[in-house]
């Protein structure tokens, strides 16, 4: 419990930096508010308007994949929020050997790359995809607890999304440019924001398994609306905690890859 | 006059050489910064309309069978290989620091450095399209015809200009803007959906459609891969006027804007 108390106060003390900083620079604040809202608005409305011209893809009608796509939105809103930022800094530390100065401080080096940078602009825009999920979830007619389930189960995507990013990034030791690496990320984020369903068998197998993307928003969301299947949900509790044993296994090794540049 | 054109085509030359190099040093990170993102928005497109056309059991959509929604996106990602450009990215960073200091001093002005850069760029992104062409054209994914692949490169390249101008004066705001990054992501984000990248324009709401002929979107995506088609039934001086036009009045902003950056830039850590 302390130290759970410790490192709550640490991220607290990340998060003042982060709005104070955000705060200094106001038109930046306000044009991320607006590159989030051009964005969710353009998800939606690219698949608005191809149920304009169908009443169903798959086994899911204009209710149900606007309902996917509410959820899917409403984890990269959380990821954008406060884990999206450290990707970029952790290729600059790494290139710039400003990791040594992460290695030496008195907390776990994984949890302050990974954890100290959030984007406070983006946090005030939490109204809109949850408004969405509520909107969506609704026209679904979903039930109490299934409108229980909803935010631990986002939370759960959020941590699968994260844990593969994370792995991931580890291949950054070794690539002296990583910049790509975070471009890359970003591939598995589209990847990931269509339902499983859309995709052929290997493409659903690969991105399913191998780089579990597919299940971020596709477990849960079945899971809502069909409680009785939990395959999903199992193998993205499984694959989350496989992808933690393999993160630790490739820091400890890209550690010692590490050259730093700055010493 | 022959001396000045030949010691200009040397600058011009030297850097798109340089160019060459420092792109193609890390090959790994090039191929995951350029290629690999128009790659991957062609794999979902791909499975995305298969996806769409398999599940429902649908012929057409709005007059596409799925061959030709396949070729259309097919093209897609040949006009985003063509056209989009990275030049800008770094701008806004060596403002702010005040590395833009060293480029002033060379004996070569900041925007042709920044042009035969984005040379450099667009013909490795030719041979990487062609390449990508070629192979799609052996699946037997798309046709090639003479005609329409002249006008279709043509186009593409003007567009690529467009996108050259637009990321330049965005990136040159940094003289005023702390980060400039957002107004590049936002104009990408707008331009992906209006341009008829995601979807084509015949799947928008009519009235939507026909207002974005007033906007330079279609431009950049849509014609162009209606003109490699062979489907493309306006015209096409009008197609290029319209372009060239734009690119015209983004170029005379870029120019006010680093006239009026320039005289506030005060060279940080100097």
């Amino acid at each position: 419990m302390p130290l759970l108390r410790r490192y709550a106060l640490i991220y607290r003390e990340y998060v003042n930096n982060c709005v104070a900083e955000a705060l200094s620079y106001r038109l930046h604040f306000v044009l991320l508010i607006v590159m989030d809202l051009l964005f969710y608005l353009s998800l939606l409305g690219g698949v608005d308007f191809l149920f304009q011209h169908l009443d169903q893809i798959g086994p899911w009608n204009r209710q149900a994949f606007l309902f996917f796509m509410a959820f899917m939105i409403a984890v990269e809103h959380l990821h954008m929020t406060f884990v999206s930022e450290n990707f970029w800094a952790f290729s600059h530390d790494i290139r710039t050997g400003k990791l040594d100065f992460i290695l030496l401080k008195p907390a776990a080096a994984l949890f302050i790359v990974f954890f100290r940078a959030m984007r406070p602009a983006t946090l005030l825009l939490g109204l809109f995809p949850w408004g969405l999920l509520g909107w969506y979830g609704s026209q679904l007619g979903l039930l109490w607890w299934q409108w229980l389930l909803l935010p631990p189960l986002v939370l759960l995507g959020l941590a699968l999304l994260t844990s593969v990013e994370i792995l991931i990034s580890m291949s950054m030791f070794w690539l002296v440019e990583s910049m790509g690496i975070n471009f890359l990320r970003m591939q598995l984020q589209q990847l990931s924001r269509w339902p499983d369903f859309i995709y052929g068998y290997f493409a659903q197998k690969f991105f399913g398994l191998a780089v579990p993307v597919l299940l971020v928003g596709s477990a849960p969301v079945r899971f809502v609306l069909n409680p009785h299947d939990t395959s999903g949900l199992l193998w993205l509790l499984g694959l989350m905690g496989l992808s933690w044993l393999l993160t630790a296994f490739f820091w400890r090794r890209g550690l010692r890859a590490y050259e730093s540049a700055s010493s | 006059m022959a001396g000045t054109l030949k010691a200009e085509w040397h600058k011009w030359w030297a850097t798109v050489v340089i160019n060459w190099r420092r792109l193609l040093a890390y090959k790994l990170n090039f191929l995951l910064l350029v290629i690999g993102p128009v790659l991957v928005f062609f794999f979902i497109r791909y499975q995305v309309w298969a996806g769409i056309y398999r599940l429902e059991g649908v012929d057409t959509l709005q007059g596409y069978t799925f061959e030709q929604m396949l070729a259309y996106q097919v093209w897609v990602m040949i006009v985003g290989f063509l056209a989009l450009g990275f030049n800008g990215m770094n701008l806004a960073e060596e403002i702010r620091l005040g590395r833009i200091s060293s480029y002033l001093l060379y004996p070569f002005g900041f925007w042709p450095f920044q042009m035969a850069s984005f040379l450099a760029f667009q013909g490795l992104q030719l041979l990487v399209a062609t390449v990508t062409l070629l192979a799609v054209w052996a699946m037997g994914w798309v046709q090639l015809q003479p005609l329409a692949l002249l006008q279709g490169f043509s186009l593409a390249a003007c567009v690529g200009l467009f996108w050259f101008q637009a990321n330049f004066v965005i990136g040159i705001l940094a003289f005023w803007l702390e980060e400039t990054w957002v107004l590049r992501v936002m104009l990408v984000t707008l331009s992906q959906f209006f341009s008829g990248a995601l979807i084509p324009l015949e799947l928008f709401p009519k009235a939507l459609a026909q207002a974005l002929h007033w906007l330079p979107f279609p431009y950049l995506t849509y014609m162009p891969v209606k003109v490699f088609m062979g489907t493309y039934t306006g015209s096409l001086w009008q197609a290029f006027a319209v372009l060239l036009l734009w690119t015209l009045l983004v170029f005379g902003l870029a120019r006010v804007v680093w006239r009026q950056g320039i005289h506030n830039y005060t060279g940080a850590g100097i």
